[in-house]
């Protein structure tokens, strides 16, 4: 029997079938929407074209804060929920590789993560839209180049972040492979992400290493950790500078080696797992 | 001779928290199962039934011996194409209905849409799921989550069925319907493998059965053999008008017989009321209908 895409799909759909019904994707998206729905608050005081920068901020914030957390429970519920209600028992016993299986949890909880942040960003583009129109309308001079907001930017922003969410998914999944409670790959889930926005640090000491022992635990530590604060471009975009495309290839490539190396482990683990 | 299933020598140990110590769940178990038979799994709670299944669906590693199903090795995938499993209290996914989580195991198997659109109608209808196929899981009763957890085991046509309490918390009127369906399924040429706790359920089903405790086989072998006592020799007449029961009473009691009166059981008697009410309702509903 060869190893299916189409398998591996099935359950990636199912997965992100179950998501899309649980009340947990609608409350994250309806939070994160009014979180950032809140700076229009401010409209009452213009604050020109600086209050634009002050709402992508706040859109970028809400993807930034709100799409780990929904990557982590989302990610740690369908995959080992799914083990403790003895559902996967009736899965495995189907002919199917559990590889496959693991593939098809990972490919569904990043699914349903990237829709969110889709939805945040189609959300934040129309935000920004719509006050740049506002502002463009009561002080034209401040306009004379144009508009002001770069859309492909915006996008770019949320492409970064789905790519930064399927590191952290494929870490839930590794850990849900071998785990016997939601709560512990929730816990781990949540302690990775923090450890991975610091791993710059671990980087640092790890250059700077004097002594040998720190320096092979920090060179541990950021070689198997993920630098999260790589994929922070808010701020430059915010700032109007361009990121060339060839820093989003390396991105891109940097996110696909680390979610393959997890998914391998995951894999690995999930073999020799006894149900 | 290739047997539907072989258990050989197995043992399965469970690792305790406590440092080299374990848990012996089967202890060099060894059985064979041939082809075309209900055979039933008994055994106390704890006895290595539910380990004996996991074992022979790969879901569980062996610690000795070896576990083979129509000749080849449970840890072989493709193996499962030709077994079916219903879970003991299956959990499904309560966002589904019926009939999207059969297509969803039917598709997992590798069959097309609407082969397996068309299966899943099927077997809805033979577990007697037609009219809530489309109600989602999570609003089932129990006996709703054995029955589509039956056709979900049914689909593509396994060969071998391994069925862990079929009819645990199904009403009698249902118990009834499955038991004729797992007989439907032997006359179809399948084997089933059953576990339960129900022993009348077993005697009527089953053809052999082996009786486990503590992970070690007790006893094994064809119902009719296990179940003739040698010191006991008890003979049921039926038929007989009035007098000729009267005088074959009187013989038996000359010959130093006991005679008793049976009595039906408590399950034939609900079967009886409950059956001819539902029956009945079931009449005057076409009547009306009509």
């Amino acid at each position: 029997m060869k190893w299916s895409a189409a398998r591996a799909g099935l359950i990636a759909g199912n997965t992100f079938r179950e998501a899309i019904r649980m009340k947990l994707f609608l409350l994250m998206l309806i939070l994160a929407t009014a979180a950032f729905a809140s700076s229009f608050l401010f409209k009452e005081f213009n604050f020109g074209s600086s209050e634009l920068k002050f709402i992508a901020d706040f859109g970028f914030g809400g993807m930034t804060l709100f799409g780990p957390i929904l990557a982590i429970i989302v990610s740690a519920q369908l995959f080992i929920g799914e083990i403790e209600h003895r559902t996967a028992l009736t899965i495995l016993a189907k002919p199917l590789y559990r590889s496959e299986y693991v593939i098809g949890k990972f490919v569904g909880s990043w699914l349903i993560t990237m829709c969110f942040i889709a939805l945040l960003s189609i959300c934040l583009i129309i935000a920004l839209w719509i006050r740049e129109s506002s502002i463009i309308q009561a002080d034209s001079e401040a306009f004379t180049t144009g508009r002001i907001i770069n859309w492909i930017q915006v996008c770019a922003f949320a492409l970064v972040q789905v790519l930064k969410l399927s590191m952290l998914c494929s870490l839930v999944a590794l850990f849900s492979s071998y785990a016997t409670s939601t709560i512990f790959a929730m816990s781990m889930g949540f302690l990775v992400w923090i450890a991975a926005q610091l791993q710059y640090i671990a980087s640092d000491a790890w250059s700077a290493g004097s002594n040998w022992l720190y320096t092979v635990l920090f060179a541990f530590a950021s070689l198997v950790l993920p630098n999260f604060h790589l994929f922070e471009i808010g701020d430059y975009l915010a700032l109007g500078e361009t990121i060339k495309l060839v820093a989003y290839l390396k991105l891109a490539l940097y996110a696909i080696v680390y979610t393959a190396f997890y998914l391998s482990l995951a894999v690995v683990a999930f073999n020799r797992r006894e149900f | 001779m290739t047997y539907a299933i072989e258990i050989e020598s197995v043992t399965k140990d469970f690792p305790l928290p406590v440092r080299g110590r374990k848990l012996r769940a089967v202890d060099s178990l060894s059985l064979q199962v041939e082809s075309n038979v209900i055979y039933g799994l008994l055994g106390p709670n704890g006895s290595g039934k539910s380990t004996t299944i996991k074992l022979l669906l790969g879901l569980l590693k062996t610690t000795e011996g070896r576990c083979l199903i129509n000749g080849k090795s449970v840890y072989e995938p493709s193996i499962r194409n030709e077994v079916g499993y219903l879970p003991e209290a299956p959990y499904y996914y309560r966002f589904l209905t019926g009939i999207e989580l059969v297509v969803y195991f039917a598709r997992l198997q590798g069959i097309k849409k609407r082969e397996a659109l068309a299966q899943a109608e099927n077997l809805l209808f033979r577990v007697g799921l037609e009219d809530a196929k489309d109600n989602r899981i999570g609003t089932y009763s129990k006996g709703m989550l054995q029955r589509v957890g039956l056709a979900q085991a049914l689909v593509g046509d396994p060969s071998l069925l391994i069925l862990d309490e079929p009819i645990a918390g199904v009403d009698p009127i249902g118990a009834v319907d499955i038991a004729s369906l797992i007989r439907e399924l032997k006359e179809q040429g399948k084997t089933i493998l059953l576990c339960s706790h129900l022993l009348s359920q077993v005697e009527a089903l089953c053809d052999r059965v082996a009786i486990l405790e503590s992970g070690r086989l007790l006893a094994e072998g064809p119902l009719d053999k296990l179940l003739v006592s040698e010191e006991e020799k008890t003979l049921s007449i039926k038929n007989l008008d009035t007098e000729d029961r009267e005088r074959m009473v009187k013989t038996a009691i000359s010959l130093g017989g006991q005679v008793s009166v049976s009595r039906i059981s408590l399950e034939t008697l609900y079967l009886q009321l409950i059956g001819e009410k539902q029956r009945k309702a079931k009449l005057e509903r076409e009547d009306s209908d009509q």
